[in-house]
């Protein structure tokens, strides 16, 4: 079967990647970027584990082919370790014990992140609709939307 | 999926002859949200993908001309949040928006894959129904349009050929002494597929009294299929909009619609809820229009 060339931007770097048809983007940031931080849960996007950005979107990486982000600007966790709203959300999470196995951590950030972006305040609702599509398992949700409140304020927009 | 082709096309006519000539086991992918889960459950296993998705170009937009409104087909359902135009009388495709899957769905799921699903948990067919959308059928030997009430034909199946692709859903919003009007249930707020759906356009006479036209769409009517239930839609006009009316009026829908049980919910309790539903429609576009409270 042949594959094809595409090149996905990620974390701002360019990767010339090859695809088969049915590789997903989740495929190629996992096995062939090594970005562990996308985890993959249900695979049919119920459980949102393996959310990323892509062109500024949230988006589950496991419902989308890989060769559909050709050219595409693709942000994981690893991209966004050296931003600061991103650093007072992680911040956030350990004093609040927001992590209890960690498995959605990652994609529970990616949303949260996603959410300061647009709300300085969010409210608990808001946080609530920001992280409905992503599963935590342990069901510890009151300290991540605590987290992601906390993590937000201190943004002091 | 390992002997799984995709098909990239250049533009809309160059996936349109792709059709035209090699769409047997094709199957047309716009974001994916529904097709790959289905593929990935084997419930579908087309030999090659046709890639839509970059045809944003052409295919994504809200426009509004002439007293109709066009949503091209790759619209997403993010995009209907964050149009300024679904307020007021067209709140109905807010509130069905708002309550579409959650948002990393919301934000590539596209207007037309909801149609062309053509499951009893599209959130969106009930809402074009009762709106009397008009779906327009792009193919290498022309264009067609078609009422979305005639294009769901079955569970999954539609009145659309192998070798043609869903362009554009249009409609005219309602005006006058109208409203709309959206409920949904399921086992939690979010990420959840319909149990019940239900989507009413009602238009008042000039007393804002009688019953003008009604327009209700549920999610199933009879067995899985999305469909305007057309008896109590018929039988609430020229009536006065009153709770007399209403509670005949759930009786007939009762008596329509023919709903089997499942995981989701029995048979009997989709149908306790459509009727309820069926008040609070009536009453929440009465109450916006000014009518009868």
């Amino acid at each position: 079967m042949a594959q094809r060339a595409i090149t996905i931007n990620v974390n701002g770097t360019e990767h010339p990647v090859q695809v088969d048809a049915p590789d997903r983007l989740i495929d190629v940031l996992r096995d062939q970027l090594n970005l562990k931080s996308v985890k993959e849960g249900c695979s049919t996007g119920d459980c949102g584990i393996c959310a990323v950005l892509v062109d500024g979107k949230l988006v589950n990486s496991c419902l989308m082919l890989a060769a559909q982000c050709d050219g595409r600007r693709v942000t994981t966790l690893e991209g966004l370790l050296e931003d600061q709203t991103m650093k007072r959300l992680q911040g956030s999470f350990i004093a609040n014990n927001a992590a209890q196995c960690g498995f959605c951590t990652p994609a529970m950030l990616m949303a949260s992140w996603d959410l300061a972006r647009h709300s300085a305040e969010p409210s608990s609702e808001e946080i609530k609709v920001a992280i409905s599509g992503i599963l935590c398992r342990c069901t510890g949700y009151y300290q991540i939307i605590d987290s992601i409140r906390e993590g937000c304020e201190k943004g002091g927009r | 999926m390992s002997s799984l082709q995709l098909y990239s096309p250049t533009d809309l006519n160059d996936a349109l002859r792709f059709l035209e000539h090699d769409g047997r086991n094709a199957a047309v992918i716009a974001s994916g949200t529904d097709l790959l889960p289905r593929m990935k459950r084997r419930q579908i296993s087309p030999s090659i993908l046709v890639d839509i998705s970059s045809f944003t170009e052409d295919l994504r937009y809200i426009h509004q001309s002439d007293g109709t409104i066009r949503l091209g087909a790759l619209t997403t359902v993010t995009d209907l949040l964050e149009s300024p135009m679904f307020y007021g009388r067209l709140s109905i495709i807010r509130e069905a928006a708002t309550l579409f899957g959650a948002p990393q769905v919301r934000n590539v799921a596209t207007v037309g894959g909801n149609i062309c699903s053509a499951a009893s948990s599209e959130d969106l067919i009930p809402v074009f129904m009762a709106l009397d959308a008009k779906l327009k059928l792009a193919s290498a030997r022309g264009e067609r349009t078609v009422p979305l009430r005639d294009f769901v034909v079955g569970k999954r199946q539609t009145a659309m050929e192998p070798s043609e692709i869903l362009t554009e859903v249009s409609f005219s919003p309602p005006g006058g002494h109208s409203w709309t009007a959206y409920e949904k249930l399921g086992r939690r707020n979010m990420l959840i597929l319909a149990m019940v759906n239900e989507a009413l356009s009602l238009t008042l006479e000039d007393d804002l009294q009688t019953i003008h036209s009604a327009r209700l769409a549920l999610n199933r009517v009879s067995g899985k299929i999305p469909a305007l239930a057309v008896r109590t839609g018929n039988f609430l006009e020229g009536k006065r909009a009153t709770d007399q009316t209403i509670a005949q009026a759930q009786k007939v829908l009762a008596s329509e619609l023919s709903l089997t049980s499942d995981f989701r919910g029995s048979g009997e309790y989709r149908t306790e809820v459509a009727q309820v539903y069926l008040r609070r429609l009536v009453e929440r576009c009465t109450r916006q229009i000014g009518g009868p409270s």
